[in-house]
């Protein structure tokens, strides 16, 4: 038994690929609570950015700066009652919310946190993942069937409308992505060393990525550019976020297809609302950004050497700056959470407040003061830079809440079939041309 | 369609635009709203808040002489003055004072006819109440004035 649970410490592969089923229950565990992590600290950001772009303030009661909210909020929803019409269609409304929970969830599998972090490396990967997001629309429908209202039918119609169409240009956008893996970049204007051998496993890009020495967002510029920008778009529209968020439009159909739940199952709607923008800008970051890699994966710079500190002959200074960044951008955090404690208004009922917010400041110090162990700093890299482009993703979905009015029904299909769409064709065409021009230039040599 | 507003459209200048400012509204100091049992808003001078009857500061008496005049200049009939003759003096003496906050629409004729400035419309703005009794305020509340509500939690 002992010997099962060690013999995975030594291999150099995901729990799945190398079948240690306990193993792979670990990464399950710790990818659940992780996403739901990131839940948690995207609502109480999400709230707290987006009132500071409209010069509000946000939560500050509960806790301080509102931190605590988050947990004052779970437990209204958890004590709330749970209200189901008595027309409903009872089995599949109580289904509606653990489905589209389940499929957000469910896409984590083979979301790859590091060359080694994740559940299991499929070869069909990015396949997988395309699937089976796109099956929480059908838990959507059936929320807005099964409340037996017209507003969340509507939205339920909304959002399956939106979805679909937004699919199309999405998989064209990944195609090109795809494809880009089997060039070795000697195309038109590429860098690299690789060898030509085409991939859909998400571990195979990213590592694709670091062989061609080059992010496929730069790759071909500005044909991944451009690919990344289709994606981007249709990201939003298929998680149902502002700009695009009409299935919910609150001024149009009260909430779309969660109009009549409330409390818990509603709750595992926003909580599988916000796994599923995770899981589709885990997306993009593995296809386009690199996945875990840092900025610059290729530049090494001279080595150097520190006993007990830095002890990787194989590595540069370059790569010793960058290992200081998880650390680094803890203690800039914890900076502003001492930076606010002091500039609290000096009244006494903020005391306890203030000394919480001391607190949480020295908790996140003292984080990123194991962050700069060696052994620690190591084994964190990869995981960080993930997390850290997710942290990124997270912080554009407020912002374009916060700036852009939401699109008119005619005008986000427009934008989906009129301009997503030949875009994506264009993009897939410029991609196959400019990775076999040299082949295509031969060709017209023996031609002419 | 001429080339630059189709360059703008195409690089989605307006829209970056938006993003600019938005991002810039972030910075703490132009947060407008306040945190209000904490922070209490600077109320304009000439607000006309709850009303209150001024006495003497020296003496403690009421500057109040019940001549009636804002009785009588009430567009709504809400206050009531009460006085009696003081065999002593043979002076009116105010002996009771009602206010009908209720029914007042604070349009100010009343301290625009008091003549010895004792009436006068505050500026306190918490009028919220359990009960609509409260809302009649007899002399003693109008003396105390404005009182601000306490919050210790």
């Amino acid at each position: 038994m002992l010997d099962y649970v060690t013999s995975y410490l030594h291999s150099n592969v995901t729990p799945g690929q190398a079948g240690n089923w306990l193993w792979s229950l670990v990464y399950i565990l710790i990818i659940f609570a992780g996403v739901s992590g990131i839940v948690i600290v995207m609502n109480w950001g999400e709230r707290k950015a987006l009132a500071h772009m409209q010069v509000r303030l946000g939560p500050m009661r509960v806790g301080p700066h509102g931190l605590m909210q988050p947990i004052a909020d779970a437990i209204k929803l958890l004590t709330k009652e749970d209200i189901m019409p008595s027309e409903a269609d009872k089995p599949i409304f109580w289904m509606a919310p653990v489905w589209v929970v389940m499929i957000a969830f469910s896409v984590f599998i083979v979301v790859p946190f590091g060359p080694t972090h994740a559940v299991t490396d499929m070869n069909i990967g990015i396949l997988f993942m395309l699937g089976v997001s796109s099956l929480g629309v059908l838990g959507v429908v059936m929320a807005g069937w099964a409340s037996n209202s017209h507003f969340p039918l509507m939205g339920a119609l909304r959002s399956s409308a939106q979805m679909v169409s937004y699919e199309i240009a999405m998989g064209l956008a990944v195609v090109s992505a795809v494809v880009m893996t089997s060039f070795t970049g000697l195309g038109a204007y590429g860098i690299g060393d690789a060898s030509a051998s085409g991939t859909l496993s998400m571990i195979g890009i990213v590592q694709a990525q670091a062989q061609q020495h080059v992010w496929f967002v730069f790759k071909f510029f500005p044909v991944g550019l451009v690919a990344f920008f289709i994606f981007a778009v249709a990201m939003i529209a298929e998680t149902n976020r502002a700009p695009f968020d009409l299935p919910e439009a609150e001024s149009e159909l009260v909430a779309g297809f969660h109009t009549e739940y409330s409390g818990l199952r509603w709750s595992l709607f926003m909580l599988g609302e916000y796994a599923a923008m995770v899981a589709v800008s885990s997306i993009a970051i593995t296809l386009w950004l690199g996945g875990w890699l840092r900025p610059f994966p290729s530049v090494h710079g001279p080595a150097i050497n520190i006993p007990f500190f830095w002890e990787h002959p194989e590595l540069g200074v370059v790569d010793f700056v960058f290992s200081f960044a998880p650390a680094m951008v803890l203690f800039v955090l914890a900076f502003f959470c001492f930076f606010n404690a002091a500039r609290m208004p000096k009244h006494p009922l903020l005391k306890i407040q203030t000394m919480g917010l001391y607190a949480f400041g020295l908790v996140l110090g003292g984080v990123g003061l194991i962050l700069l162990a060696p052994p620690v700093r190591d084994r964190i890299q990869d995981i960080f830079w993930f997390v850290f482009k997710i942290a990124c993703f997270m912080y554009m979905y407020i912002w374009y809440r916060a700036t852009w009015p939401r699109y008119r029904f005619d005008q986000l299909m427009k934008v989906g079939w009129k301009v997503l769409l030949p875009l994506g064709l264009g993009v897939l065409l410029m991609t196959g041309i400019i990775g076999l021009s040299p082949e295509i230039l031969a060709w017209l040599k023996g031609v002419v | 369609m001429s080339i630059a507003p189709l360059l703008n459209k195409v690089f989605m200048v307006d829209l970056i635009k938006g993003l600019k400012v938005t991002f810039k509204y972030q910075n703490p100091n132009q947060v407008y709203t306040e945190q209000y049992p904490l922070e209490r808003p600077a109320i304009a001078e000439r607000y006309r808040g709850l009303p209150r009857l001024n006495v003497n500061p020296d003496t403690g008496e009421t500057l109040c002489i019940a001549c009636n005049l804002c009785a009588t200049a009430c567009p709504e009939h809400l206050i009531v003055v009460q006085s009696e003759r003081n065999p002593l003096t043979k002076r009116k003496e105010m002996t009771s004072f009602s206010y009908d906050v209720s029914r007042c629409m604070f349009c100010g004729l009343c301290v625009e006819a008091c003549s010895t400035d004792c009436l006068e419309l505050s500026q306190d703005y918490e009028f919220a109440l359990y009960s609509r009794d409260g809302l009649v305020f007899d002399r003693e509340r109008l003396e105390r004035g404005p009182e601000p509500t306490v919050y210790t939690r």
